[in-house]
């Protein structure tokens, strides 16, 4: 993120030598090292946390300069398929694109299975791509934290747009959308499917919104445009300066994907000369430190060796009615100050 | 026999039923049926009660439904063909080697080609580096075709050709080699595969799309039907989708869907039924699960009747299933592998009382190497063995009459039709193709197949039960990749600098155009290329121009394996170390399942990626037809600590050393390489050599896997990220 001044900055961690090397290399574009941070800040370990803020720290400075772009649709929709696409034309046009593919699901006994390569061959074999993607946390969550602090490191290593790749399931898009600077909603061609994201209040967080698969049926993909439009000339848009577009394209036949483009640019030139762009960018890094305040005082309460030992019992007895939640919080929260 | 007793009583079921319960576990009759993978069950006694209700018990050979067979006499007339699918490298030794095979008694010649040839890439491209004259014979053009045939009377012998994704120019290839032999298409009889639906679910030797794939196939069909009455436009396969894991019921119905699927296509091009169902024919395999094979090839010929008779054809013979049949390749095993003579003979007994007409029976060694002489002799003379001295041949269709196989015949037949009815509402097998979910289902499959053996539930001797402590390596026939690549790109330089340019050029945007427009039958534009000294490569990339090349998407199915082993303390141990690492590193246990190079099977790999993924590893999938660059760039990307390479086309020799050298190269020797799937034990030292951690053979549980390659990415790079 933007890195705070040499007099504010607080509780700078001493970086360990082989983290300067890392470090470096980073700055260097080198994918070893691109790969090896992402892998420590993902890290659930204690000691590799320290290093990775450390570690962050000293990027952050180099970092900023990119266009963040969230991509999400449900499964089927032809993210992948259409992030080749994109990406292609991108690295063409002399860009360096970072794709970062997260994993929402949380699990805790299965590993995850990760295909996202598979389905983008084509753009996993150009020398300016790097596609990194993440698996499901486990039992620890914080897949959105990770993935702010990797956009972080592609950024210090020279990616100027980074695309965020997520499935649409439950909260996936609203912590994507809250860490890119444009977030783009896949839909497809088909009548039902603009209503649910309606109801899920996905709609709301799109900046743009692409109906794929216009290959098939290019006139039904054309109506459920029209729809998708009509259906948002009736909500508020979030910023009154950017009416978002509706995009009918064959992601396949990579039809329309350069128009999508120029939206996205257009979204960048007008959002930037309104300041919307930076007050973005600002409020989503005070979200990410509350975030972190967040999961960091829970961390701590299940840390905290009373709360260990009380919690079994407190929460078995809410469980049976024998303790009112509220007293239960209570007396839970009050073991931490004592 | 006027003495003879009569029976005492009339049978009293009840009574047996007492009796037995007495000699079965625990008292419990019900223990003593086995039931199937598909959810049939086998049951310990079957009697005339059981044919009560089935409405083909009292049919005739050659009459419909044509449950007994194809023909009057089956082989009390005339034994099936033997017909043994071979190719070794380079056109010339594939000719000895069939040369011989009709010398010693075989009948017919069936070809394997390489997998650069099966892709559609002549032998000098440089994704194809590892692949020529892998696991059958490098094709570049007619020239080769020439010295594949060569000696070879094409008008009297009977070609078989395993080709899907490259139909076009191989089948074209094959049409002028005949030509300028002599023989007029017209005479050539024979059957190319050209069964491109199965590609997309099991094998991968796709090149584009389905629906210009689909096209194609229409072409062939049109072509043939027209210009060569003997030649088999199609081979509608099941086998690959058993070798792939599918149950018995599973592989009857895809089959059958994709043929339905095979003949609406022909017919919306508007041919008429009887025009080309009759040049259909079949395809299945034969596993160790002998009366299920029996039963499923009489219940194929009952289905297709069925789904023909829809089309109301005028012609008897355009209902007539007849199959070529193989032995399973997925059986053989490389531990003890003189057992695989014995799981050959019993698989080939089904095929022959289930009435193919054609089969294939595979070398013991084939678990390991393509076959040796010796293996191939052997092959060959198990068939002849059962032809000549056993008098199996006399009687047709011997088994039908037997409560048991009436019974789990109609029984598999309607497991399968049920299936077939869930594609048909699906809008038929392209969709089902389409959408992935016939792959997961195979795949399902397989996970639980694999589960069962790793547990010891399928026996299999040698391998679960009954190993030997010492194995005592077997002789096995090498290829040298690199000199066989080396003289293609001689012939093809030669070919290239001799043939007419423009005149060849011209005949390849007549074919680029007809992709374009939909117009002109693909065919016999492509024996015009052909004929002009086009080749496999160049006209396969005139199409893809077009159409592009068909990207799979990969998914996989998650818990299937897993769940087999809920109760298992073994299993459960394994989860807590691999979690006792996860909190060690700060994260769980990376590793990245890979192929390398054209070969396109990937059940091992699948399987593999999702038992692992159930223990708890994180398992990133390599996209099929990688190079090792690519592999090492992706293993690099994702920072995983092991990659995991599945072979089975030999291609470990060339394609394992490169991806371990690419590595090294990026800095990356602390990414541990394993090896799993078909090498043979002299290669294990080189492997081992070249910097690989482990090689897992065929048969080694998924456990046994996982716990080594966790020992071994522990001992690498402790504690560090």
């Amino acid at each position: 993120m933007m890195g705070l001044s040499r007099s504010t900055r607080l509780a700078a961690v001493p970086l360990e030598r082989a983290d300067e090397t890392l470090i470096r290399g980073v700055l260097g574009g080198e994918t070893r090292p691109i790969a090896r941070a992402i892998t420590l800040l993902e890290s659930t370990r204690k000691d590799h946390r320290t290093r990775a803020t450390a570690v962050l720290e000293a990027l952050a400075p180099h970092a900023g300069k990119s266009m963040r772009v969230g991509i999400s649709g449900a499964p089927g929709v032809g993210k992948s398929t259409f992030i080749e696409a994109l990406g292609m034309q991108l690295v063409e046009r002399g860009h360096r694109l970072a794709v970062l593919a997260v994993d929402p699901t949380s699990s805790v006994t299965g590993g995850s299975i990760l295909g996202d390569k598979t389905r983008m061959e084509r753009l996993a074999r150009e020398p300016n791509a790097y596609i990194r993607p993440s698996p499901a946390a486990g039992a620890l969550g914080g897949v959105a934290e990770r993935t702010r602090e990797a956009i972080l490191v592609c950024e210090a290593a020279g990616y100027d747009v980074i695309i965020v790749e997520t499935v649409g399931v439950g909260q996936s898009e609203v912590a994507v959308a809250g860490m890119v600077d444009v977030f783009a909603l896949l839909q497809l061609p088909n009548a039902g499917d603009d209503l649910q994201a309606m109801k899920k209040g996905v709609v709301e967080l799109a900046d743009v919104i692409v109906i794929n698969k216009a290959d098939i049926d290019p006139a039904a993909a054309e109506s459920a445009a029209r729809q998708v439009r009509m259906a948002l000339s009736i909500l508020r848009p979030a910023s009154p300066n950017w009416q978002p577009p509706v995009i009918a394209l064959s992601a396949l036949n990579a039809e329309g994907v350069a128009e999508f483009w120029r939206e996205i640019v257009r979204y960048r030139d007008t959002m930037r000369a309104c300041g919307d762009f930076e007050a973005r960018r600002r409020r989503q890094a005070l979200d990410w430190m509350w975030s972190l305040i967040d999961a960091g005082l829970r961390a701590r309460f299940h840390g905290n060796p009373a709360v260990k030992h009380e919690l079994d019992r407190v929460s078995r007895a809410v469980n049976e009615g024998a303790v009112t939640p509220v007293a239960a919080a209570e007396r839970l929260l009050g073991l931490m100050s004592d | 026999m006027p003495d003879q007793p009569k029976n005492p009583t009339s049978p009293d079921l009840d009574a047996w039923r007492k009796a037995a319960a007495k000699l079965a576990p625990s008292g419990d009759l019900s223990r003593l049926a086995w039931k199937t993978p598909e959810g049939l069950t086998v049951k310990p006694l079957y009697t005339k009660r059981d044919l009560d209700g089935l409405p083909y018990t009292d049919t005739l050979p050659g009459f419909e439904p044509f449950i007994r067979g194809p023909q009057a006499t089956m082989y009390a007339g005339r034994p099936w063909t033997i017909r043994q699918y071979a190719g070794f490298s380079t056109a010339k030794e594939s000719n000895a080697f069939y040369r011989q095979t009709l010398a010693g008694g075989g009948q017919g010649v069936s070809v394997a080609f390489d997998l650069a040839t099966h892709r559609g890439y002549d032998s000098d491209h440089p994704r194809v580096s590892g692949d020529v004259g892998k696991a059958g014979v490098a094709i570049d053009s007619v020239e080769d075709m020439k010295i594949l045939f060569g000696g070879i009377p094409l008008d009297k012998v009977s070609v078989s050709m395993t080709m899907n994704g490259a139909v076009l120019p191989v089948l074209a290839g094959y049409i002028v080699a005949a030509e300028e032999q002599g023989v007029a298409q017209n005479k050539l009889s024979g059957t190319i595969q050209n069964d491109i639906l199965k590609e997309f679910m099991v094998r991968n030797t796709y090149i584009y799309p389905p629906a210009p794939s689909m096209r194609i196939i229409a072409d062939i069909i049109a072509y043939t039907a027209q210009e060569m009455p003997r030649f088999n436009s199609i081979s509608i396969s099941g086998y690959h989708l058993q070798e792939a894991g599918a149950t018995q019921a599973l592989e009857l119905a895809f089959t059958l869907a994709d043929g339905k699927e095979y003949v609406k296509t022909a017919l919306s091009r508007g041919m008429n039924v009887d025009d080309f169902a009759g040049r259909l024919s079949f395809f299945f395999c034969l596993g160790m699960n002998f009366y299920l094979e029996v039963a499923k090839l009489r219940a194929a010929r009952l289905l297709w009747w069925r789904i023909m008779k829809s089309f109301a054809p005028k012609n008897p013979r355009s209902m007539m299933l007849r199959t070529h049949c193989q032995t399973s390749g997925w059986s053989l095993t490389e531990q003890d592998p003189y057992n695989n003579i014995v799981r050959t003979a019993i698989e080939a007994m089904a095929g022959v009382f289930g009435g193919t007409q054609s089969l294939h029976t595979n070398s013991f060694d084939e678990a390991i190497a393509l076959p040796s002489d010796f293996a191939a002799r052997i092959a060959r003379n198990t068939q002849l063995i059962i032809q000549e001295e056993t008098h199996i041949c006399d009687v047709v269709d011997p088994w039908a009459g037997s409560y048991m196989m009436e019974r789990l015949t109609q029984e598999l037949a309607d497991a399968a039709w049920t299936i077939i009815e869930e594609v048909d509402a699906m809008g038929g097998m392209t969709k089902a193709v389409e959408s992935g979910w016939a792959k997961l289902k195979i795949e399902q499959c397989a996970a639980e197949k694999q589960a069962r053996v790793d547990r010891g539930e399928d026996v299999i001797v040698g391998v679960n039960k009954y190993r030997l402590e010492k194995e005592s390596p077997v002789e096995v026939r090498e290829i040298d990749n690199t000199s066989v690549r080396d003289s293609q790109i001689v012939r093809l330089k030669k070919l290239r600098a001799g043939r007419d340019q423009k005149a060849m050029q011209a005949a390849l945007d007549a074919l680029t155009k007809a992709a374009e427009s939909g117009e002109g039958n693909l065919l016999d534009l492509s024996i015009k290329a052909m004929r002009l000294r086009a080749t496999v490569g160049e006209l396969s990339a005139a199409l893809e121009r077009v159409w592009g090349r068909f990207k799979a998407e990969t998914q996989s199915v998650s818990g299937v394996y897993g769940a087999a082993f809920s109760d298992d303390a073994e299993w459960k141990a394994l989860q807590a170390d691999i979690r006792a690492f996860a909190e060690r590193e700060g994260r769980r246990p990376r590793v990245m399942v890979a192929k390398l190079g054209q070969d396109g099977h990937d059940r091992g790999a699948k399987v593999v990626a999702t038992g692992l993924a159930d223990l708890g590893f994180d398992v990133d999938i390599g996209p099929l037809f990688q190079t090792p660059e690519e592999a090492a760039r992706q293993a690099i990307e994702n920072d995983v600590h092991a990659i995991g390479i599945s072979t089975l086309a030999a291609g470990h020799k060339t394609l394992v050393p490169a991806l371990v050298e690419a590595l090294r190269e990026q800095g990356a020797s602390d990414i541990s390489v394993f090896v799993g799937g078909v090498v043979p034990a002299q290669d294990y030292d080189f492997l081992h050599r070249t910097g690989v951690k482990g090689v897992f053979g065929p048969g080694t549980p998924i456990p046994e896997c996982a716990r080594k390659v966790l020992a071994a990415i522990s001992a690498r790079r402790p504690s560090t990220v």
